[in-house]
């Protein structure tokens, strides 16, 4: 076993940490209070290269590996960088610009990948619907094959960036006897008639992710928009657990190593019955619990990174284990930090309040930890 | 980075594994009932066993920190079948032996370690005192006259005490740090009745006195300058604590998965409703989180990180907050079977809560961690 990072990934980290320190987290309290996008740090991450940063060069990305893309992913959370923008990233990234890689037909890669690598279009991935989440057998949006196009009808819930996404990667049903085999998946792009957004949704946190219900009536679709083959939809689904277990919790981890530096600091500051806070066991003993769930969770997630670089088959079992703790095991060293910082961690002026709400989403998005509960049950 | 154990790691903790066939299982049990002799024989019967694997040899003192990992990769196997075993390998190896490996002049300790590293003798380490154990704190002193040193004090428990050849007394000479080595048949050292402890029960524990023992200077170490052989000692000990959890945590499972897919409730296994499948998947997720973790706080101190000694605490204070949840959700699931004495989740239960006592407590290590952040990031 060797846990070192190469000199280049820490390097890289270190300059994403840099970067999103100066260039993004200070715009992110307000987008996060006005529940807004932040098209500017879109913008800043695309130049940057963090939104297409494992992508081949050919496609506009840089051809990094799993491990540094979940360095990088981890260090924007620990630079105070929203889970919303975050969020954002790893649905646009991950769920929807890696599927089309993946899966897509080599003019589907050419088409839309470097646009999605450099930020220049937004994509969103809608598999959930009102009626059907985890249990994707039950999806009942329905493409039918008429000549050459598919006919999409049908709805989608919680859709990130969905209000704002130029392409969706939109799963439904292609043969609806068939089971999970009968999902297949599509490109849908912006303005495509019979395609809206129905409503956007309010929400606890993430604020400054767009969430979206999206509406396909009789919605036309050219055939080679079909991405992968015809039933396969559910497969290349199952595939993205391997980024959400990964690049998609990194972002939390990294909010607790914010969290700790921005408490431990506080903690210092803050005084208290003549001394700082610091000094008081009740806080440095949170102190130390969120330092002990970041070194507990850190492991968990780079180890699905590092396999898939190996291009190991995913271990559903370590994927839900790494899920249900980060998604779980995060909510007490988040309390924690509130009320270190007591009222003002129960305001807006200070970034605990934000990743407190934020980090409500780690046990709920991607599969709730009742979820990750049945898979590890069932697969120890 | 590689998650994957080298070839000769699996080698190694094979050879480990394959000392526990079912047979050596049965007497494990009897480990935990059995008085004084047959503890010690059958400690000293695994001891001898584990050294031909060159178990007994790995990880000794500061110069050999760079074996810690290949190390964990045989202690877990041990950890998984006996807690209380564990502990009296580990005590006699990495802490003894490794104190005199890592702080003793080869001369010195040449007679000891030999027979050690052939799993030939049992040891014991002395700290613990009824006052405390702070630095600086020791009532255990000895002033030197002529060749040997005199000492005296009182030590509130020392694992292995009972049946230990050997003993490392800690204790102080003008203030600094010094370890005796001891021996029980010297004049003046009286080794305490077994003492009734709540768990480990195949652990002999007792306390020490020592009035006016003469120790000779070819077996004392020291006097220290610093208490660095103290702080070592404590990471060992948190590191081997840690394993122990994860033993512990893997041990209970399996015994809990056992009753619910074979106890019937509502005409199905206990294991087939949801509430229970659901603590075995929490008890899973904390098992296997608590062993990664211990992986790479044990890679961190074989690479001499300089996060190590906070991730050591880290990982040990996690590990045994979890192990006690573990062991809770196993009773719970076991019920009655695991209520029953001897069962294996009902000593898991009592086991559980040594580690967060024993070597730097959960307390004392939460403010051991938070001073590191507070020196990291001082304003």
């Amino acid at each position: 076993m060797d846990f070192s990072f190469s000199d280049e990934q820490l390097m890289f980290r270190e300059q994403v940490l840099k970067f999103a320190r100066k260039e993004i987290a200070p715009r992110a309290q307000q987008h996060d209070l006005e529940s807004r996008f932040d098209w500017e740090s879109w913008k800043r991450l695309g130049e940057f290269g963090i939104l297409g940063l494992h992508f081949p060069e050919e496609y506009g990305g840089s051809g990094a590996d799993v491990v540094t893309t979940v360095l990088a992913s981890e260090a924007l959370g620990e630079s105070g960088v929203d889970g919303g923008l975050t969020l954002s990233y790893g649905a646009h990234t991950f769920l929807c610009a890696d599927t089309i890689f993946a899966h897509g037909t080599e003019e589907q890669r050419r088409k839309y990948i470097p646009p999605l690598a450099t930020g220049a279009k937004v994509g969103c991935m809608g598999l959930t619907e009102p009626g059907a989440g985890s249990d994707v057998a039950s999806l009942r949006t329905r493409a039918e094959r008429k000549g050459d196009t598919w006919v999409l009808n049908g709805s989608k819930m919680f859709i990130t960036n969905g209000g704002i996404a130029d392409v969706a990667l939109i799963y439904a049903k292609t043969d609806p006897a068939a089971g999970h085999a009968g999902i297949s998946a599509f490109i849908v792009e912006k303005g495509t008639p019979g395609f809206t957004v129905s409503r956007n949704l309010i929400k606890m946190g993430v604020h400054s992710s767009p969430t979206s219900e999206l509406v396909f009536e009789d919605c036309v679709i050219p055939a080679e928009n079909l991405v992968g083959s015809e039933g396969n939809g559910f497969m290349m689904a199952m595939q993205t657990v391997e980024w959400d277990r990964s690049a998609l919790l990194a972002p939390f981890i990294g909010a607790i190593a914010f969290l700790i530096e921005r408490c431990t600091r506080y903690a210092q500051q803050r005084e208290q019955f003549g001394r700082p806070i610091a000094y008081f066991q009740g806080v440095r003993h949170k102190l130390a619990d969120l330092k002990i769930f970041l070194e507990a969770a850190r492991s968990l997630v780079y180890r699905i990174a590092w396999c898939k670089d190996q291009g190991r088959p995913l271990n559903h079992l370590e994927a839900a284990v790494a899920k249900l703790f980060v998604g779980d095991w995060s909510l007490g060293p988040t309390n924690d930090a509130m009320i270190i910082m007591g009222g003002y961690g129960y305001c807006h002026e200070y970034d605990v309040e934000r990743i407190f709400r934020d980090s409500r989403l780690a046990p709920i998005g991607g599969g709730t930890s009742d979820v990750q509960k049945v898979l590890i049950s069932r697969l120890m | 980075m590689n998650f994957d154990w080298t070839a000769e790691d699996l080698d190694f903790k094979s050879r480990v594994a394959a000392l526990f066939d079912s047979e050596s299982v049965t007497a494990l049990e009897g480990l935990e009932r059995a008085e004084l002799p047959e503890l010690k024989a059958t400690t000293g019967m695994f001891l001898r066993r584990l050294s031909e694997t060159g178990y007994l040899s790995l990880g000794m003192g500061p110069e050999a920190a760079s074996e810690t990992l290949r190390l964990m990769a045989g202690q877990e196997e041990v950890a998984l079948f006996s807690g209380s075993l564990f502990l009296a390998v580990e005590t006699t190896a990495r802490l003894f032996g490794g104190l005199l490996k890592g702080f003793g002049e080869p001369e010195q300790v040449r007679d000891i370690l030999e027979p050690l590293f052939r799993g030939e003798i049992v040891a014991a380490v002395a700290m613990s005192e009824p006052a405390g154990n702070e630095p600086g704190t020791s009532r255990t002193s000895a002033r030197e006259d002529g060749d040997s040193f005199v000492v005296n004090g009182r030590k509130s428990f020392a694992s292995n005490g009972p049946i230990a050849d050997y003993i490392a007394v800690t204790g102080e000479v003008d203030g600094l740090l010094a370890v005796f080595l001891v021996e029980p048949r010297m004049e003046g050292v009286a080794v305490g009745t077994r003492l009734q402890t709540l768990g480990y029960n195949g652990v002999a524990v007792s306390s020490l006195d020592l009035t006016a023992v003469r120790v000779p200077r070819s077996r004392v170490l020291g006097p220290f300058r610093d208490a660095k052989p103290l702080e070592w000692l404590r990471q060992i000990d948190n590191l081997v604590l840690s394993v122990a959890s994860v033993g512990l945590m893997h041990r209970t499972l399996a015994e809990a998965r056992r009753h619910a897919s074979g106890h019937v409730r509502d005409g199905k296994a206990v294991g087939k409703h949801q509430e229970v499948r659901f603590k075995l998947a929490e008890m899973l997720t904390l098992a296997q989180t608590a062993q990664l973790l211990a992986y790479r706080t044990a890679w961190l101190h074989a690479t001499a990180a300089d996060e190590a000694p906070t991730l050591i605490h880290c990982a040990k204070v996690f590990s045994a907050e979890a192990s006690e949840r573990v062991a809770s959700l196993a009773m719970q699931i076991a019920a009655g079977d695991a209520y029953v004495s001897g069962n294996v989740v009902e000593r898991g239960y009592r086991d559980a809560k040594y580690a967060a006592i024993a070597g730097t407590t959960s307390e004392l290590a939460r403010m051991s961690i938070a001073q590191d952040l507070l020196n990291l990031h001082r304003v």
